[in-house]
């Protein structure tokens, strides 16, 4: 098996952790992340994870600061990879930075709203799978 | 006699919501009708920082001009995303101004390409997430239980189109006006 700098398989198993690092008090309630905070970015039609679960959590809060390139941290949501599948979505290792993977595979279409619906419909399966982490807690 | 407060709220309601009419602007242009559209225009500020006609819709207002606040440069989330775009603030606050009075406030989220995103989350296994973006044209999407969905609808800045209420009141939210305490 293909291994990457982190020491990481070059493939992600469905039962492996992926944290979603949430910058922004309007991206999660007391609930639960919102599907926002899944959305992929307009740049590269990705949404970008990391692969690592809550424990050990120091270790998770470091790997967030450097994803977030220093944005105040508010909190994590972390899933499964397979939830990825069941979005229909695709769960690729993508390092540089060690444990970055991607959310690929987002609906991409002529009708931008028909576009965004499609992809909100994918975003609630991840938010609502995720367990929500909030700093200090 | 006095009449009771709610019914004094109520006709005032009426009164707001023909002052409102004129205050958005017409197609008249004599003076008298121009004089009174600004009448109207303050009026209807008045009103929409009185808490007593508003409550509710002016708190939930100014927090989306909040959110619009924090979202205001490229990479707000500390990725790739795009500040919210102004047009989409406008149409989000329309949007809240014609929600009817007994649909629940929604709360409020920035999309990484510059949309809003209303949400009435009921539970994890209930919610509604609709996007409001630079266009007229709104895209949504629901988890009910088992049953999940997609749909766009059309927004003419006055009436929530009914298949957006219907689609609210499905996941039960209906009446519930204390969901964003939940």
């Amino acid at each position: 098996m293909e291994m990457l700098p982190s020491g990481l398989p070059n493939l992600i198993d469905s039962e492996e952790d992926l944290a979603r690092f949430l910058t922004q008090g309007g991206h999660y309630n007391a609930q639960m992340a919102k599907p926002a905070a899944f959305l992929p970015s307009l740049k590269d039609h990705e949404t970008s994870v990391s692969r690592h679960g809550f424990e050990p959590l120091e270790r998770l809060w470091i790997i967030g600061r450097d994803a977030t390139n220093g944005r105040n941290l508010h909190g994590v949501a972390v899933f499964k990879a397979r939830t990825v599948g069941t979005a229909q979505l695709e769960a690729v290792a993508d390092e540089p930075p060690h444990r970055h993977a991607a959310i690929r595979g987002w609906p991409w279409l002529d009708d931008p709203e028909l576009q965004k619906a499609q992809q909100k419909e994918r975003a609630i399966v991840l938010a609502v799978a995720s367990k929500l982490l909030l700093r200090g807690n | 006699m006095p009449e009771p407060v709610s019914t004094t709220i109520g006709i005032c309601w009426l009164g707001y919501s023909a002052l409102h009419g004129y205050a958005r602007g017409g197609s008249a242009v004599s003076t008298e009708a121009a004089a009174v559209r600004e009448a109207a225009s303050k009026v209807v500020e008045f009103a929409e920082r009185s808490q007593v006609l508003f409550g509710e819709k002016s708190v939930a207002i100014s927090q989306l001009w909040t959110l619009a606040n924090d979202c205001d440069e490229q990479g707000w989330d500390g990725y790739d995303a795009s500040a919210i775009n102004q047009a989409a603030l406008f149409t989000a606050e329309q949007f809240l101004r014609a929600l009817p009075h007994d649909i629940p406030i929604p709360e409020f989220a920035a999309e990484p390409d510059g949309s809003i995103s209303l949400d009435w989350i009921v539970s994890r296994n209930r919610l509604f997430s609709l996007s409001v973006g630079a266009n007229n044209r709104l895209a949504y999407a629901w988890l009910d239980g088992a049953d999940r969905g997609h749909a766009v609808a059309r927004f003419d800045g006055n009436n929530v189109p009914a298949r957006v209420l219907e689609g609210i009141k499905e996941i039960g939210v209906y009446g519930n006006a204390s969901l964003r305490a939940a």
